[in-house]
């Protein structure tokens, strides 16, 4: 068995002997941009000496689609159509951070009775994305069965953004100066019907994958990330919290009604695959709890848009905010410059992917055996369309 | 590793015992979309006004406004439906936010086969498509708007301060209350086709949200050098068909258009407007110096041809100026749009009455066109038993003697006959006069040819207004110096033809009222006897008025008339386009050319 | 007038002298468009002659209407002179005064005859003359009285 190699420092990316393709002890492989392993359009060039990774390198631009510059030519209304599909999976919360800045360079105040239903949709989202991931988690490792359980369960909730929203997957719901309509009838009765399903779905998870063997020998243990590694890699989300970082934006710095809401970050001990994955179990339960309060307290009544200015021909005054949310993969941020015309003039969409699925990636998958690199990738929670907008 | 980490996994057998999440079913007509499901479109053609809103806010032009065979546009209507192109949608529905009329919205269909990709380009509601029927589908919240429906409330002067004096009752738009106003447009342009002047509305409206006043200014004087009048007492035909005011209140361009006016001081117009008039060598009369002989004069002078205007008052404004009262429309304001176009070189011949100090045939012999916008001044009568008693004025006199600043003498009580807007301007001048006022009006309220605003505002400043009051006779009244006069209810009936109905005279319901003094306000008639006998066998006149031909020309070549004499609308601004129209036509008859392109 | 056929001569008689009397003030007018209005006047009264006729040819019933719709805008009216300077008010309350005088002698005779054949034809006529004065009076609501 070969050495496994150290690293003197956290920056140091190369490996420790240099790889000579021609001496037959090493294979390269693409992994992607095709694959069940990648949670979306992106590559990993792997270099393998036997069943082990030596080297990774990622390719990413499969999916950059130019969106940065596409809304400088768009006004501030039609942007907000757009920018769900930057993170495809998890699209609600482009919806919110852009009509946030937005709102905010224009001084615009959103009612109270939108900013619970903006946090409510996003806490939805939250959680249909975790359920998503459980099964790509599970699938990751062969065990096919859960990953048909966590999808088909997810439709449920895509079910109930329809009726909300209008729509399952880009809900442009959350739009600047409120959201598009309230809560429809009986909706909050069903919801809570989903989430009593959820809940049972989430204990039968549990008893099936994380207590199964397989599981446990295959994700202990794998892409350890150490405490040296989170602030220089800049390392968010439950990536971090299970390392034991308490670290999380709706307790941090609170946005919306989360000052308002009952709940303890979750933490774990060690950041390896399993422990991340419990960390985001714990995640969902905690989704759920939020979601209840929220529909409890949600005003019925009262304004659910500000006023707001002819969006036809709307102009904003110069300036610049950058904002951020807790997704499910840690911090979303978006950098947005105004100059007082019709266009905006700057926006950067900051997703946590950028660090995950690069340098972390690197990083953890050297030393990494072959069949694990898939479940690696999916425990990092990496969406690929955020990377590279 | 745990023996319970051996077992746990087989609970997923307990799957085979539940009820499958998943059943086979044929999920298009078995699922339908949710209730507020964006889905495929559709448009209520009677509804949709083609105003365009959609087209442009869409994010990947996939609307376009296209005209539709068949389709025949009502006023406010552009014609234009929005097609819209599947293969560019995305189904936000933003279209369906800003729709105006409220026409649009989306259906819960979500599937649709076909074998012809170009099928994908449909205008909807004109093409029947299958879903059109549906109820489900996303619509636009009544309480989400994205952009503001709600008119900035005009500052006026309450009625009980207004009825004391002649200051004007509207106090016009401060800076920031007419950018948030001008904001509300949504440039469809729909008001440029109704304005019978074609006004820049939407163009002049953007240069208040730009805040350039002279670029507003200039897009005005190109269609209408009477902005400060029409700011103030337009009939606004625009505001009528404004989208936005279909479910919402129309946009105000009236008051927008007097802000932009009132910001630019009279000595800037000159440099503003630059109307540099060249000399072509020929020379125009025009009859009356009212909007439409002074547009014609305007805009004659635009295009180099000599003009001068015979005005039989001592003062130019026409109607304008004795006929609309002073709280309505300033005398300052009217005197700034006529002294820039005066300005401009334009002669003027006050007291001078064609027909008695000057014949007709001396104008067209001596000037190379002549444009007769002469008016309606001639009241009509009630031709019923008394009508001549010294105590029963027409109101147009009425008028005529407070603008030049005469008291008519009225008394402390008047009844006004009539419910046109001449009626309401005496009653509300008799009010400010000291009068208590009482108007007699033979139909309904809703039957008043005049604008419901001053209806509203006279009821509001303490007129009376009686409806369906026949007037039968007018006799002395008990005392001295008074009138009194005889009227009837009346009830509506039927018209047989199927128009509006008919008030009818109950005869068992007679009143006898006495009053200081009587107005007569129920028509005013145009005075064409200065046109010979010969030359009105080649006129064409019916029922009083000119019927002008294309270019306001007549059979007579050198003969253009435009103006209340001419038209079937009667107001200011139809006279104003008239004026304007007759300039372009005598230009074309004088140059020979097939327009010479100067507007 | 014993007859069916003498009333209805005596009728056409009245509507041909109507018209001329039209066609010649026409001829007289001196108010612009005036000569006009009043030949369209005239042409009416021709086209009521040849109904009247052709109610005489058995070709068609007088008015079978029940009841015509009196607006009593003459009966208040003052008289006015048929003179060569009419205006276009005046000339329609001339023919409306026509009009009601003429059926106000219809009515009188339906009164005086007894029933039978004969009233009906009276009270046809007098039919015939209301819709007419209805036809004046509903232009004078429209045109003359259009802010009244």
């Amino acid at each position: 068995m070969a050495q496994l190699p150290t690293h003197s420092s956290a920056w140091d990316m190369s490996p420790p002997e240099p790889v000579d393709l021609s001496s037959g002890k090493y294979v390269k492989l693409w992994q992607g941009p095709q694959h069940p392993g990648i949670t979306g359009n992106m590559s990993l060039e792997l270099t393998l000496c036997g069943d082990e990774i030596v080297e990774c390198k990622t390719h990413v631009g499969y999916l950059h689609r130019g969106f940065e510059k596409f809304m400088e030519r768009r006004t501030f209304i039609q942007n907000f159509t757009v920018v769900c599909r930057i993170a495809v999976p998890e699209p609600t919360f482009n919806e919110y951070l852009y009509s946030a800045a937005v709102e905010e360079l224009a001084g615009i105040e959103v009612p109270e009775r939108a900013q619970w239903l903006r946090a409510l949709n996003l806490e939805m989202m939250r959680l249909a994305s975790f359920v998503m991931w459980t099964g790509g988690m599970s699938g990751a490792f062969g065990l096919y069965t859960v990953p048909n359980w966590t999808l088909t369960y997810r439709d449920y909730l895509l079910d109930l953004f329809e009726e909300l929203t209008g729509a399952r997957i880009y809900h442009m719901y959350i739009v600047p100066g409120g959201v598009r309509n309230p809560l429809p009838d009986g909706w909050k009765e069903r919801t809570l019907e989903i989430l009593k399903g959820t809940e049972k779905l989430l204990y039968e998870v549990e008893r099936v994958m994380f207590n199964n063997a397989v599981f446990k020998a295959r994700s202990k243990g794998l892409g350890l990330i150490t405490p040296d590694m989170i602030d220089p890699y800049g390392i968010v989300g439950p990536n971090a919290r299970a390392c034991g970082f308490a670290r999380d934006l709706r307790k941090d710095e609170p946005y919306l009604v989360y000052d308002q809401l009952d709940f303890e970050v979750i933490t774990g001990t060690a950041s390896d695959a399993y422990e991340r994955a419990w960390v985001r179990q714990q995640e969902m339960h905690q989704c759920i709890d939020l979601i209840r309060q929220m529909l409890e307290r949600t005003p019925d009544s009262g304004p659910f848009q500000a006023r707001m200015p002819n969006v036809l021909h709307w102009k904003i005054p110069p300036g610049e905010t950058y904002l951020k949310a807790e997704c499910t993969r840690g911090e979303y941020g978006y950098y947005l410059v105004t100059d007082g015309s019709e266009y905006l003039r700057r926006v950067h969409v900051r997703g946590p992917s950028y660090t995950h699925a690069i340098a972390v990636m690197e990083r953890l998958a050297v030393g990494t055996n072959i069949a694990d690199i898939a479940g690696l990738m999916v425990s990092l929670h990496t969406y690929p369309p955020e990377i590279e907008r | 590793m745990k023996l319970k980490d051996l077992i746990s996994p087989f609970f997923v057998w307990q799957r085979a015992f539940e009820k499958p999440y998943t059943v086979s079913m044929r999920p298009i007509e078995e699922r339908p979309g949710a209730p507020a499901y964006r889905g495929f479109h559709i448009n209520l053609s009677e509804d949709c006004v083609g105003c365009g809103s959609c087209y442009t806010i869409c994010q990947n032009h996939a609307i376009d406004m296209v005209e539709v065979e068949g389709l025949e546009a009502k006023s406010g209507d552009s014609g234009l439906r929005p097609r819209f192109d599947y293969g560019r949608c995305c189904w936000c529905g933003l279209c369906v936010d800003i729709c105006t009329a409220g026409s649009l919205r989306m259906s819960n269909e979500y599937a649709w086969f076909t074998t012809d990709a170009d099928e994908f380009r449909f205008v909807a509601g004109v093409e029947n498509k299958s879903w059109d029927g549906r109820t489900g589908g996303y619509h636009r919240h009544p309480d989400y708007h994205l952009f503001p429906p709600k008119r900035v409330e005009m500052d006026m002067l309450g009625p009980e301060e207004s009825v004391e004096s002649f200051t004007e009752v509207v106090k016009g738009y401060s800076e920031e209350q007419a950018r948030l106003e001008a904001d509300r447009c949504v440039e469809c342009g729909i008001c440029v086709a109704t304005c019978p002047a074609h006004m820049d509305v939407p163009d002049y409206i953007r240069s208040i949200r730009d805040g350039d006043y002279e670029k507003g200014l200039k897009l005005m004087y190109r269609t209408n050098p009477f902005p400060a009048t029409c700011g103030r007492i337009c009939t606004r035909r625009c505001e009528e068909v404004c989208p936005v005011g279909i479910l919402g209140e129309p946009v105000a361009i009236r008051w927008l258009k007097r802000f932009i006016v009132d910001q630019v001081p009279a000595q800037e117009y000159q440099r503003i407007l630059n109307d540099q008039p060249g000399s072509s060598g020929r020379r125009v009369a025009v009859i009356g110096a009212g909007p439409g002989g002074m547009s014609a004069a305007y805009y004659l002078r635009r295009k180099g041809h000599a003009v001068t205007v015979f005005e039989a008052e001592d003062k130019a404004g026409g109607m304008l100026r004795y006929g609309v009262p002073s709280y309505r429309l300033p005398d300052a304001a009217l005197d700034k749009n006529l002294e820039y176009i005066r300005s401009l070189g334009v002669e003027t011949k006050f007291n001078t009455r064609v027909g008695r100090d000057i014949q007709l045939a001396e104008l067209l012999d001596g000037y190379d066109a002549v444009f007769i916008s002469t008016g309606l001044w001639v009241p009509s009568s009630m031709r019923i038993q008394g009508e001549d008693h010294p105590r029963v004025m027409a109101g147009l006199r009425v008028l005529d003697e407070v603008a030049n600043g005469r008291d008519p003498g009225i008394g402390k009580s008047v009844a006004v006959i009539g419910g046109g807007n001449a009626a309401m301007d005496a009653a509300r001048v008799s009010r400010r006069l000291g009068a208590e006022v009482t108007i007699l009006y033979r139909r309904r309220i809703e039957d008043m040819p005049a604008d419901p605003e001053e209806i509203h505002e006279a009821q509001a400043e303490g007129v009376r207004i009686v409806i369906q009051a026949i007037p039968v006779e007018v006799t002395d009244a008990e005392q001295p110096g008074r009138v009194a006069i005889k009227w009837g209810e009346a009830e509506m009936v039927p018209d047989p033809k199927g128009g509006r109905p008919r008030p009818v005279l109950q005869e068992d319901r007679m009143h006898l009222d006495s009053f200081d003094t009587i107005i007569s306000a129920i028509g005013q008639g145009s005075d064409l006897d200065f046109i010979s006998k010969q030359d009105q066998e080649q006129l064409e006149v019916k029922w009083g008025k000119f019927i002008a031909g294309d270019y306001q020309a007549t059979r007579m070549q050198k003969l253009f008339v435009g103006g209340d004499v001419a038209n079937r609308t009667a107001d200011a601004i139809s006279a104003i386009e008239d004026g304007h129209h007759a300039a372009r036509g005598i230009d074309r008859f004088l140059t020979g050319s097939a327009g010479s392109g100067t507007p | 007038m014993n007859t069916v056929d003498e009333v209805l001569d005596y009728a056409i008689g009245q509507e041909e002298e109507a018209a001329a009397f039209y066609a010649s003030l026409a001829q007289r007018a001196e108010k612009a468009g005036m000569k006009d209005v009043l030949m369209d006047f005239s042409h009416e009264e021709q086209r009521h002659k040849e109904r009247l006729l052709a109610v005489k040819q058995g070709e068609h019933e007088l008015t079978p209407e029940q009841n015509v719709v009196d607006l009593k805008i003459t009966d208040y009216l003052v008289d006015v002179d048929a003179s060569d300077d009419i205006s276009y008010q005046d000339a329609l309350i001339v023919a409306m005064k026509r009009e009601r005088a003429a059926y106000r002698l219809y009515s009188d005779m339906a009164e005086k005859v007894p029933e039978g054949e004969l009233r009906e034809v009276f009270v046809g006529l007098a039919k015939e003359e209301a819709k007419h004065k209805l036809f004046f009076e509903s232009q004078y609501d429209d045109r003359v009285l259009s802010d009244n």
